[in-house]
């Protein structure tokens, strides 16, 4: 079995044009994390998906290019690019369609089902089970993502309070799930 | 891999929220960037967000709830049956195929209150079920509290006593009771 190469062995690789493999590998190490940062800041799967196309082919261009000084530093490189392409994408929808007839859609990896599924029975079980002043804080945080400022004055008690509340219901959450979650 | 230092759920939950500070949520990101069994976890903590949005959704949840809560599920579309019972009043009271949430306001005067419980009776005043130390706002002058919908369509036609009840050093002080005349609009006979 092949020794998995580090970010700044694929950076070097890229850099001088040795092999799609590479390309490959970075596109399949970098574009769950992409997506994640997508999804958290974008708050939709196709837009996250966009994202992760546009942030692909830009570090594909720049690390073909040798434009990364610092191989070491090769997720903060593209951390720094979803930073900028979420400004931009909200900023510019036509830049994707220029990239795309450009360069092509790069491979993004194996496709998987965004999410782990989950045991609603046993979710809703572990929710009934919190306390009264938890599942209200864990349920008006989750659904309607309220701030803690809203919830605090909604229960009369302090932003600091509810943040203790709600973590303490997570782990919870997380411990009656079990490996579920 | 093994992640040296993960990062606990309650951060990635407010990470998912964005409900952390910018120094934080920038240290966040940047672990996230090279760890993907934190990455992992996090798409764990965000199916468990959507778990209980999905639950919320379905009105099942037994709660007590806030105004914007229910502002928000009735802009998303959420058909709301509601019952305002004064303290010490009743009510007859129903619920539809059509209807995706329950809620009853239960009017009580609470400014002196330091602690209140919900406490849920059967038609004999039998307490079936006490929701222990609910949120509340003293100055409100009532309690929003959601029912089960799944509960209450299965539910046959019966009599349910709520009272509420404020706690102290002393004891336990009645604030209001209400009595909900519950008929069954469902096809069939109902049963839980």
């Amino acid at each position: 079995m092949s020794k998995e190469l580090t970010d700044a062995e694929l950076v070097l690789q890229i850099g001088l044009g040795s092999g799609a493999g590479a390309e490959g590998e970075l596109c399949r190490r970098m574009a769950q994390r992409i997506r994640l940062y997508g999804l958290r800041h974008l708050r939709d799967e196709q837009a996250a998906e966009d994202l992760t196309q546009q942030v692909l082919m830009k570090t594909l261009e720049a690390l073909r290019a040798r434009r990364l000084l610092d191989p070491e530093k090769l997720a903060s490189f593209v951390l720094g690019m979803c930073r900028m392409s979420v400004l931009d994408l909200r900023r510019n929808a036509q830049r994707r369609e220029r990239l795309l007839e450009t360069f092509g859609a790069p491979p993004s990896g194996p496709s998987r089902p965004w999410l782990p599924s989950l045991d609603y029975d046993q979710l809703e079980r572990c929710v009934r089970n919190l306390k009264e002043r938890e599942r209200s804080v864990v349920v008006m945080t989750f659904y309607d993502e309220q701030t803690g400022a809203d919830v605090a004055g909604f229960l009369g008690i302090s932003e600091a309070n509810v943040r203790v509340i709600r973590h303490r219901a997570i782990r919870q959450l997380r411990d009656c799930m079990g490996v579920a979650i | 891999m093994n992640c040296f230092d993960p990062i606990g759920e309650p951060a990635l939950a407010d990470y998912w929220l964005g409900l952390l500070g910018t120094a934080e949520e920038t240290a966040v990101e940047e672990h996230l960037f090279g760890c993907d069994e934190c990455g992992e976890r996090l798409r764990r903590m965000i199916a468990l967000v959507g778990g209980v949005r999905k639950l919320a959704r379905e009105g099942c949840l037994r709660m007590v709830v806030s105004e914007a809560f229910l502002k928000r599920m009735e802009e998303e579309g959420s058909r709301i049956r509601q019952y305002t019972v004064p303290a010490g009043g009743e009510v007859r009271c129903t619920v539809t195929a059509d209807d995706d949430l329950l809620i009853a306001r239960l009017a009580a005067g609470m400014s002196e209150a330091r602690r209140v419980d919900l406490s849920i009776c059967d038609g004999a005043g039998v307490e079936r079920l006490r929701m222990s130390d609910i949120p509340f706002r003293p100055e409100a002058g009532s309690v929003v509290y959601q029912e089960s919908i799944t509960y209450a369509k299965a539910a046959p036609g019966n009599e349910m006593i709520m009272r509420l009840l404020a706690l102290d050093e002393a004891g336990e002080h009645p604030l209001a009771e209400y009595v909900f005349h519950h008929t069954r609009s469902l096809p069939g006979p109902g049963g839980w």
